[in-house]
């Protein structure tokens, strides 16, 4: 396996852009990549474009707008964790030798999604629990419940992510929010499935994100960026889950758990020692209390003490969602999972501005998605680990 | 009148009676629900059609706020455990009072919403057991 590096990193600011195609927000983030990498869009050898709703064929419709043609492209979708395959995949052609060098975007519009198809709590189409009214909120308020009754979590505790994420998206210029929010604000918003209110929520945006990785060779030809300390991605994967049945429980969720652990085993690190920041998949705040123990960053069934304990803040022992997260920074589906890599390349490159992690050396960008009948939800998580 | 079931396969009739419908693994003993091609377990296909126990525990659930699809709020949605260790989703059509982590409850089926076209599509959903009202209202 070759060492693969990050050369370059670019997205559109996530909100609303109802005027926007798909096409015109990849060409957008792809273009400001290729910008901040300093090379031609000639010299991608393959693309990879993670996206949930998108018209078919987004990634040659926003890849010839900047001349990039005659290549493999791909789109892949994978549920929130579209963007990590994307960049999973990338990841693996450099690494086993097929390419030297290539783009990995996610892009979505769910303004153009709702005009389509009207607006509404999302369930999958055709699916049996679907059908008869389970949607992402509707499972992950049944995380939140878990975690009130076997974590002791309370309403304060659920909602903590939100108040602290909505915190730094206020100086993050790429982030759809720029106001903070009391756990008052939070509770006072519409309820829509107990306890999760609208303001627990990840909003519905438009916008896309891309990076380009390449070889070590290849890095140290091209890199134009001296200040820049070398990053690259030391642990890439994607983890499905298995079979359900009634053993099952959200708060221990298999696949996330053994995807964490294999990610850091591939790059060498310890979770709870040595990561100085994570960016994960916040749709929830709920959500993000519950990861921080299956990611391994504190102990099983403490993960309520480490948010308490201020270590998931800026200034923390490990500051999580340092960019705002989904739920301030925005949640185009497909573009998240490469947003959250090209984030935490920005933390190593020491380019956060005031959402600076001081000190950063490795990073973790996780996604996790999809609810479904007949397997443990969510489905697929997708998780990397950057090291500078 | 015409009717349609909810999800095809999932319910079939067995002595007049409408029953969910799985399938028993002869291999690794796990029983699914909606039955599938093979087993999700172990890839068996030595599977037997059986109809699921009426009665569960309630593993977890959540009240929806605002509409889904046909369905009005509150929206009562729960994870219930049957004894043979299957994970089943369904709704509780109860007062929300009623309902808690834990509590039994029994299988009802009947029509859960009518089309626009007047077709009627049938389903499952649970009631609280000892409850004997709790229909459709």
């Amino acid at each position: 396996m070759r060492d693969v590096y990050v050369l370059g990193i670019g997205q559109t600011i996530f909100g609303k852009h109802p005027d926007k195609t798909v096409s015109d927000l990849g060409a957008a983030a792809v273009l400001a990549a290729v910008k901040d990498a300093e090379i031609s869009p000639k010299e991608f050898q393959a693309a990879y474009c993670g996206t949930m709703f998108s018209p078919p064929t987004p990634v040659q419709s926003i890849l010839i707008r900047l001349g990039v043609d005659r290549i493999p492209m791909y789109t892949v979708e994978n549920a929130c964790a579209s963007g990590s395959s994307a960049v999973h995949l990338l990841y693996k052609d450099i690494a086993l030798g097929a390419c030297e060098v290539g783009v990995a975007l996610g892009v979505e519009s769910l303004s153009a999604y709702n005009r389509k198809f009207g607006k509404g709590l999302l369930a999958i189409e055709g699916d049996l629990q679907g059908q008869i009214g389970l949607t992402m909120p509707a499972y992950f308020a049944k995380l939140c419940n878990r975690l009130m009754q076997e974590r002791g979590a309370t309403l304060e505790d659920i909602c903590y992510p939100s108040v602290k994420n909505h915190k730094a998206g206020m100086t993050n210029p790429y982030s759809q929010y720029k106001k903070e929010l009391t756990f008052a604000d939070i509770m006072a918003s519409p309820m829509i499935v107990d306890p999760i209110t609208l303001l627990q929520c990840s909003p519905q945006s438009d916008g896309a994100a891309a990076v380009i990785l390449c070889t070590e060779e290849y890095f140290r030809k091209h890199n134009k960026k001296s200040n820049r300390s070398p990053v690259k991605i030391s642990g890439s994967v994607i983890s499905v889950s298995g079979a359900e049945d009634a053993s099952y429980d959200p708060l221990a969720l298999r696949s996330l758990i053994e995807g964490a652990k294999a990610v850091c085993e591939m790059a060498g690190v310890d979770a709870e020692k040595d990561i100085n920041l994570v960016e994960l998949h916040d749709a929830f705040s709920g959500e993000e209390l519950a990861a921080y123990e299956m990611l391994g960053l504190c102990k099983p069934g403490e993960g309520v003490a480490f948010a308490r304990s201020g270590a998931a803040q800026l200034g923390g022992r490990c500051p999580v969602n340092p960019s705002g997260g989904l739920l301030s920074m925005g949640h185009p589906l497909g573009a998240s999972g490469v947003r959250v890599v090209a984030d935490v390349t920005r933390q190593l490159w020491g380019e956060a501005g005031p959402n600076q992690v001081q000190e950063a050396k490795v990073g973790m960008a996780q996604m996790l998605g999809g609810v479904l009948t007949n397997i443990e939800s969510a489905v697929v998580a997708g998780v990397h680990i950057l090291v500078k | 009148m015409s009717q349609k079931l909810f999800y095809p396969g999932a319910l079939d009739e067995k002595d007049g009676k409408l029953m969910q419908m799985g399938n028993k693994c002869k291999n690794c003993e796990k029983t699914s629900f909606p039955a599938v091609e093979l087993c999700p377990f172990c890839s068996s296909e030595d599977l037997e059609k059986v109809p699921l126990s009426i009665e569960g525990t309630v593993f977890s659930f959540s009240i929806t706020r605002v509409p889904v699809g046909p369905f009005k709020p509150p929206i009562i949605g729960a994870y219930i455990d049957l004894p043979e260790g299957t994970r089943v989703f369904g709704q509780i059509h109860a007062d929300e009072e009623q309902v808690n982590t834990g509590m039994k409850v029994r299988v009802r089926t009947g029509v859960l919403w009518t089309e626009k076209d007047g077709t009627e599509v049938l389903g499952y959903y649970y009631v609280p057991v000892g409850v004997q009202c709790g229909g459709i209202k």
